[in-house]
């Protein structure tokens, strides 16, 4: 029973870390038409510096703080220098079918261009990575509870992250202007929302929610150019599952493969995690083709 | 009276054809002037010109006596120009409230960092504030939270009259604002905009000519992309060039021109 329940609690908390890195990627596919496949590459190069900074020791609050600071900087950065440029380049008419997959081609540029940056910087040594919390179970007397700080941690950071995102797209104005520059970009302009901002506003949110998830994984995982590319996986399965442009969605959806893949490896093998994750991939879009709260119209240009 | 907005010399042409050739309009303070037309004459292309939505190809524009650069989209809020759409074009998952907010917080326009941290809570309840006040004029204050797909064609108007006049503007597009009506709630929409004359300058596009004699204080009559008449609509209506236009020659404009204005 116990196990079950670790399971669980242990599948949460890391379900909890995909949602955050599929909200990334809902956010940024909402808010800008790009399904950004460096997010965790993204998250790798930012959870480098927390690292070094840690390594020269700085607390991990510092760390923290600038790695989330680093992560919406670099998203900014990712716009404004490729994303936005490639945005107003007209296309021919023979590639005009694919334009929409350009910036996602781009993206995947971009992912390779960070490995082999931090393969340069770094050299490429696979590190652990700190937790700011007790990561073993809470003592019970002779026993043990079956979970730790670090769980209760990780829900709670990706709980109040949740909150305040889904106040800020309700609730503010800003938010608001995120919206509808998504839903009707010639409409907002009209309102006079200057939509190319928007735009970039989303790479910085999406920017610092991957760094977050980044922190928060890699105790787990440790860290190296490539260890985050799982995640990635994980994560975009997550946003597809929930519907790619329902950011409740991808919390759902990151919480499914969580707790699936924590029971998977409890009870079967970890060697069978990928094959979970293609079987929920595949049984929702068999299911519901537009994910489990997906809007209809997912397609856009 | 002054000129408050001054279009001169504007073309636009898509492809070969040209939408608009050499159109001149003017248009005074606290004054309603309709464009009127047969169907893809150019009216709806001499709107997107204006708010930017098409880019003309040769044009001067000039706000208050003063000569600009022909405005970007996103700049007519804070030049005090707003546009209704013939479709309406509510953002679908808004609320009515929320679309008008979206006006109201352009209107605001808070630089990156504030959008970025959020603004105040304070300035977050005078937004709604103003979007309250902006329905309520508009006479949509009952379905302020409804969904776009819960109104009913002439409340999804209201509600986007709302939007245009939460931005505070001085001049207002209206985009066939009867299109669609029923009889009483075109009587009840003539009320309102003589209402909002005293408030702001109005330009309706409009096929409803009953509608446009009643509103306007003078017409432009676009035809063929050029401006063929303008006027009081008493005298306009007399003119031989209009009366062709209309009775003679609308069906060959049509096959001509099929741009859906």
């Amino acid at each position: 029973m116990n196990t079950f329940i670790s399971t669980l609690i242990t599948g949460t908390a890391n379900g909890a870390i995909f949602a955050l890195a599929a909200l990334g990627l809902v956010i940024v596919w909402r808010g800008a038409g790009v399904v950004n496949f460096a997010q965790m590459g993204q998250a790798m190069f930012t959870t480098y510096i927390a690292s070094n900074l840690i390594a020269s020791g700085n607390s991990y609050w510092l760390a923290f703080i600038v790695a989330l600071i680093s992560g919406s900087l670099l998203g900014m950065i990712i716009d404004l220098l490729i994303m936005r440029p490639l945005a107003h380049k007209k296309s021919s008419s023979a590639t005009k079918t694919l334009a929409g997959t350009i910036p996602v081609i781009a993206s995947l540029g971009i992912l390779a261009i960070l490995q082999a940056l931090a393969g340069i910087f770094w050299a490429g040594e696979e590190r652990g990575f700190p937790t700011p919390v007790n990561s073993f179970y809470f003592k019970n007397g002779d026993g043990t509870l079956p979970f730790s700080a670090f769980n209760l941690f990780v829900i709670g950071v990706v709980l109040i992250v949740l909150l305040s995102l889904t106040y800020f797209f309700t609730q503010t104005g800003a938010g608001l202007g995120m919206r509808a520059a998504a839903l009707n970009p010639e409409v907002a302009r009209l309102s006079g929302i200057k939509v190319s901002r928007m735009r970039t506003l989303s790479w910085a949110i999406s920017g610092a929610a991957g760094s977050l998830a980044g922190l928060l994984i890699t105790p787990s995982t440790n860290l190296s150019p490539n260890t985050l590319d799982l995640i990635l996986i994980i994560a975009f399965t997550a946003a597809v599952v929930g519907g790619l442009d329902s950011p409740l969605g991808a919390v759902i959806g990151g919480l499914i493969l969580g707790i699936g893949i924590a029971l998977v490896t409890t009870y079967g093998s970890p060697e069978n995690v990928f094959l979970a994750i293609l079987f929920v991939l595949l049984a929702v879009q068999l299911i519901r083709p537009n994910g489990i709260l997906g809007g209809k119209q997912v397609r856009r240009g | 009276m002054s000129e408050l907005l001054k279009v001169e010399g504007l073309s636009v042409t898509f492809g070969g054809l040209k939408a608009l050739n050499d159109v001149y309009i003017d248009l005074h303070k606290n004054e309603v002037l309709g464009l009127i037309g047969p169907n893809g004459a150019g009216k709806t292309t001499l709107f997107n010109a204006i708010s930017g939505l098409v880019p003309p190809s040769s044009g001067k524009f000039s706000l208050d006596g003063k000569n600009s650069d022909w405005p970007k989209t996103h700049q007519l809020a804070k030049l005090g120009i707003a546009r209704t759409l013939q479709g309406v074009g509510l953002f679908s998952g808004l609320t009515a409230l929320e679309n008008v907010m979206v006006g109201a917080e352009a209107h605001a326009s808070n630089g990156f960092f504030a959008d970025l941290f959020g603004t105040s809570g304070k300035s977050e309840a005078k937004l709604k504030a103003r979007a309250h006040k902006a329905l309520a004029w508009a006479g949509a204050t009952a379905f302020a939270e409804k969904l776009p797909s819960q109104l009913t064609y002439p409340d999804s108007k209201r509600v986007a009259l709302a939007r245009a006049l939460v931005l505070e503007p001085k001049i207002l597009l209206l985009d066939e604002p009867a299109a669609g009506l029923g009889h009483d709630e075109i009587e009840k929409l003539a009320n309102l905009i003589s209402q909002l004359k005293e408030f702001y300058s109005i330009i309706v596009v409009e096929h409803n000519v009953e509608f446009v004699n009643k509103i306007s204080d003078r017409v432009y009559v676009l035809n063929f992309g050029e401006v063929i008449a303008s006027g009081p609509f008493e005298k306009v209506r007399q003119d031989p060039a209009v009366l062709a236009a209309y009775l003679g020659t609308s069906i060959a404009a049509d096959a001509k021109l099929g741009t859906g204005n």
